[in-house]
C-alpha cells in the first residue's frame, strides 16, 4: 500500500507540475500577443493619447464609428466589447489609467448594461491570463467568487475557460494571428440582416439604482480630470418595455438618453444593434451635440 | 457526482482511505462501507430514486431466494414473472410510456381518430437501465439454475449499487460479480496502479476526445441543413468519436476505480473502430450489453440455431431492442434496424465469426484489404450513427442525403466559431496511439509508462474540454 501511496503522490505532484509549467506558457504567450483583442493591445500597451475613448457592450462597439471622431480631428478608439458588461469597461478604464493613458473624453454606452453588476464570463476570461501581473485586474476580480481558485490554483483559469483562453487560442497567439477586433479603430461594422430579429421583449429588465461599476467608472473619470459622456442607444421600433430607458433617466440624470435617435428598421442590424448606416446616422449626431465646439 | 467533477476527485480518495484503512477488517465491513458510498454516489443526482433502487434491490433479492426455494414449478414462475414485469414495468414506465402513448396518439390521429394522450410528468432515473438489467440477469439465472441465489442483502445490494457500475454499467454478471464480493479485498499495488493508468486514459477519451467533439457535432447535427458535404462528414466522424469516447471513457474510469477497490469488472471496449465487419464491432463495443441480448435475449428465442428466417427474426429482433433499449426514440429504433441489416449477410453467409482473431498488418496486400475492411466498417458505423444522433428519422435521412447532394467541400465556419476540419489531426492521433495499443487494455502502460502518463495529464490539462460538456450520454439510458 505504502508503495501505491507514494505512487499517487507522484501522479498528484507530477499532475501539479505540470499545471504550473502549462501557466507559465500559456501566460508568456498572451503576454507577448497584441494582436487578438482589445484587452491585450491595452495590456500591452504604453501611455497613450485619446482625444475621445469609447467603452461599453456591443452597442458601443458597433454603434460609435470611431474613424468619424478622427476626420473631425479627435484622437479616438471603440474600445466596446461585444458580450460585455460594466464590470469589463470599468477593469479596462482603470487599465488604461494604469498605463497612464491621457483622455480627454470617454463616452460609456449606459443602457442595458445597468441591470446588472456580473461579469460578462466570455470578456472577463480574456483579462485571466494577467492576473499575477497586474495588481489591478488581481483587485478587480477579487470580489468574485471563484477569485481564491482562479488566483492560486496553477492553469485553473485556463481550464475554466478553456474555450476563451485555452490551448486555441493560445496557438493562434503564438503564431500571431490577427483578428478583426482592432479593426475600423476598434469599431465593428453590421450589415443589415435579413433574417435579423426585429423585437425585443425588455420588461422585465430594470436598472440597478446604484451599479457599482458605472459609479465606478464615473468616478475614475471624475479623479482623472476626464470629461465623462454617459449615453443610451438606439433600439428598434419594436421594443417591449421601452419605459426601460425612462427609468435609466430616472435613477441617473447624467445619461443622456440617445434611444429614439435613429428609430427605423431599416437602421438595425438586429433590434439592439443597428448597421452601418445607423451608426454612422448615430455617431454624426453624438458629434455634432458633443464635439462641435472643439 | 461525474467521474470527472472536482466532487468525485474528492470523494474517490475518501472512500478509498476509508476502504482499505478502517473498514478492512473483513469482507463484511468493505462491503457495507461501498454500499454506503454508492447510495450517497446515487443520491447526489436526485436522492428520491434511490427509494426506487432499494426496492428494485430488494425485489431481486427476494424474489431470488422464494426461486430458489420454490418447492413447486408453478410457485417459482410466479416469483421469476413477478420479478420480470416489476422490473421491466418501472423501466416501462419511467422510460417508454411516453414515448407509446404519443406514438399511439399519433397513430390514431393518422387514422382519423381524435386522441389525446395523458403523458406522465416524470424524470428518467439515472442507470435505471443498468441496475435493472443487473437483477434481471441475476433473476434469470436463478430460475434456469445457473446460479445459487444470493443470501447476504448486503453482499447482493452491492452487486447491484457498486457505484463504479451504478449509473452507466458495464452491465455485470452475478457469475463474475458477486463471487468477488464474497470475499475479503486484499490491496494489490498492480492492480491498482493498472486501475490509475485505465483512470487517466478514461479521463483522456472523455475531456479530450468526447467533449472536445461534442461542440462540433452538435454544430453540425444541429444546423445539417446549412452545412456542405465536407462538414456533414466530419460531423458524422466526430459524433462517432464524441460516443466512443464518452462512453467507453466512462468505462475505462470504472473499470480502474472499480480496480483500487480489488474488485474487477468486465471489459466493455476492445478498440471497436477497428473491426474488420459489423459481427466484429459488435463484440468489441459495448460488451457487455451486447452479451447480455445475447445470452437473456437472443439464445432463448432459438438464437441462430433455427431455420433461415428464425436467424433474420432473431437477428432483428436483437438488434431493434438493443436500439430501443438506448432511448424511447424512433431514431434509437431506426439505428438498430441498420445494424441488423448489416450483420444479416454475415449471419447468412456463416461469416459473422469470421474476424476473431488479433489484428496484424504488414506490408502486402492482404493488409491492404484488412485496412480496406476497416474503413469499410468505420463508413457504416458512421451512418447509422447518423441515425442515433439525429432528432428524427427524416433528419437522419435528410443530413445523409445532403452528403451526397450538396456536393460542396470546402471549409466552413460553425456556429461555435471554429472551422469544420478543426478535430481531424487530433482524432488521427488518437486513432495512431489506440492502433498501436490495440493489444493492450490502455496505452499508458508498459514501456515508458511514466513519460506516457505525463503526455496523458498534460493532454488532459490542456486540451481538454472543461467548460462546456461534462455530462456522459450513456447517463441518459
Amino acid at each position: 500500500m505504502n508503495k501505491f501511496l507514494i505512487y499517487t503522490a507522484k501522479i498528484i505532484l507530477l499532475t501539479v507540475l505540470i499545471a504550473f509549467l502549462l501557466d507559465g506558457i500559456y501566460t508568456y504567450v498572451f503576454m507577448q500577443s497584441n494582436k487578438r483583442g482589445k484587452i491585450e493591445q491595452v495590456f500591452s500597451s504604453k501611455a497613450q493619447k485619446y482625444d475621445v475613448v469609447i467603452l461599453g457592450s456591443s452597442r458601443a462597439n458597433n454603434h460609435f464609428v470611431a474613424q468619424m471622431f478622427e476626420d473631425k480631428g479627435l484622437k479616438a478608439f471603440n474600445y466596446g466589447m461585444s458580450g460585455g458588461h460594466l464590470f469589463e469597461a470599468s477593469l479596462m478604464l482603470k487599465l488604461m489609467i494604469e498605463r497612464k493613458y491621457e483622455i480627454k473624453n470617454i463616452i460609456l454606452e449606459a443602457d442595458l448594461n445597468l441591470a446588472n453588476e456580473q461579469q460578462a464570463e466570455g470578456i472577463a476570461a480574456k483579462f485571466l491570463p494577467y492576473i499575477h501581473n497586474s495588481e489591478i485586474i488581481k483587485d478587480h476580480f477579487s470580489g468574485e467568487e471563484d477569485f481564491q481558485e482562479l488566483f492560486y490554483i496553477p492553469f485553473y483559469r485556463y481550464i475554466k475557460y478553456d474555450n476563451r483562453i485555452g490551448f486555441r487560442e493560445v496557438i493562434f497567439s503564438s503564431i500571431g494571428k490577427k483578428t478583426n477586433a482592432q479593426d475600423n479603430l476598434g469599431y465593428f461594422p453590421l450589415q443589415k440582416n435579413k433574417n435579423g430579429n426585429m423585437k425585443n421583449n425588455i420588461v422585465n429588465l430594470n436598472p440597478l439604482p446604484h451599479n457599482k461599476y458605472y459609479e465606478e467608472i464615473k468616478n475614475l473619470c471624475q479623479s482623472h480630470n476626464i470629461n465623462f459622456i454617459a449615453l443610451m442607444t438606439p433600439m428598434c421600433e419594436n421594443v417591449k418595455g421601452m419605459d426601460y430607458f425612462d427609468k435609466v433617466k430616472k435613477a441617473y440624470p447624467e445619461i443622456h438618453n440617445y434611444e429614439n435617435v435613429v428609430v427605423e428598421d431599416k437602421y438595425f442590424s438586429s433590434c439592439g444593434h443597428m448597421n452601418d448606416a445607423g451608426a454612422k446616422m448615430f455617431t454624426a449626431r453624438i458629434l455634432k451635440d458633443f464635439f462641435t465646439t472643439k | 457526482m461525474f467521474f470527472n467533477s472536482i466532487a468525485f476527485a474528492i470523494f474517490l480518495p475518501i472512500v478509498f482511505f476509508l476502504y482499505w484503512f478502517v473498514f478492512n477488517k473483513n469482507k463484511s465491513t468493505q462491503n457495507a462501507l461501498l454500499i454506503i458510498a454508492s447510495y450517497y454516489f446515487y443520491s447526489c443526482w436526485d436522492w428520491r430514486f434511490l427509494f426506487l433502487l432499494v426496492f428494485s434491490t430488494f425485489l431481486d433479492y427476494y424474489t431470488g431466494i422464494q426461486i430458489e426455494k420454490g418447492k413447486s414449478e408453478k410457485s417459482r414462475k410466479f416469483w421469476f414473472w413477478l420479478s420480470i414485469l416489476v422490473n421491466l414495468g418501472f423501466l416501462g414506465i419511467f422510460k417508454y410510456y411516453n414515448f407509446f402513448a404519443a406514438s399511439f396518439a399519433e397513430l390514431f390521429t393518422s387514422a382519423g381518430f381524435k386522441a389525446s394522450p395523458i403523458l406522465l410528468n416524470v424524470i428518467l432515473p439515472v442507470g435505471i437501465s443498468f441496475y435493472t438489467f443487473h437483477g434481471l440477469s441475476y433473476v434469470i439465472d436463478i430460475y434456469f439454475k445457473r446460479i445459487k441465489a444470493e443470501y447476504n442483502f448486503v453482499d447482493y445490494s452491492l452487486f447491484v449499487s457498486y457505484f463504479p457500475l451504478l449509473v452507466a454499467g458495464p452491465i455485470e454478471r452475478a457469475t463474475h460479480l458477486l463471487p468477488q464480493v464474497k470475499v475479503k479485498r486484499e490491496f494489490n499495488y498492480h492492480t491498482a496502479k493498472e486501475g490509475i493508468y485505465q483512470i487517466i486514459w478514461g479521463l483522456v477519451k472523455k475531456v479530450v476526445i468526447a467533449d472536445t467533439c461534442a461542440p462540433y457535432a452538435n454544430a453540425i447535427f444541429d444546423n445539417y441543413t446549412s452545412m456542405n458535404s465536407f462538414s456533414l462528414i466530419v460531423g458524422a466522424i466526430y459524433f462517432a468519436f464524441q460516443i466512443y469516447g464518452d462512453f467507453s471513457g466512462y468505462s475505462d474510469i470504472a473499470l480502474g476505480v472499480s480496480k483500487l477497490f480489488g474488485l474487477d469488472l468486465l471489459r466493455n471496449f476492445n478498440y471497436p473502430y477497428f473491426s474488420r465487419d459489423i459481427a466484429e464491432f459488435w463484440r468489441r463495443w459495448h460488451i457487455s450489453l451486447s452479451s447480455w441480448f445475447r445470452d437473456y435475449l437472443y439464445i432463448p428465442l432459438g438464437g441462430s440455431k433455427g431455420g433461415l428466417w428464425m436467424k433474420i427474426r432473431n437477428t432483428f429482433i436483437i438488434f431493434v431492442v438493443s436500439g430501443f433499449w438506448h432511448g424511447a426514440n424512433w431514431t434509437y429504433i431506426a439505428w438498430g434496424f441498420i445494424n441488423a441489416v448489416y450483420f444479416l449477410p454475415l449471419l447468412l453467409s456463416n461469416s459473422n465469426r469470421n474476424n476473431m482473431d488479433t489484428i496484424q498488418l504488414k506490408f502486402n496486400f492482404d493488409s491492404v484489404k484488412i485496412f480496406a475492411s476497416i474503413l469499410y466498417t468505420f463508413i457504416l458505423t458512421c451512418i447509422a450513427w447518423v441515425f442515433f444522433r439525429a432528432r428524427t428519422i427524416t433528419d437522419a435521412i435528410s443530413y445523409l442525403k445532403r452528403i451526397v447532394t450538396s456536393k460542396d467541400f470546402s471549409f466552413q465556419y460553425l456556429d461555435n466559431e471554429r472551422y469544420s476540419y478543426e478535430l481531424l489531426l487530433m482524432i488521427g492521433l488518437f486513432v495512431l496511439i489506440e492502433w498501436n495499443n490495440r493489444s493492450k487494455i490502455e496505452p499508458l502502460s508498459g514501456k515508458m509508462s511514466t513519460l506516457k502518463t505525463a503526455f496523458a495529464i498534460l493532454a488532459i490539462i490542456a486540451f481538454g474540454t472543461f467548460s462546456d460538456y461534462k455530462e456522459f450520454i450513456y447517463f441518459q439510458f
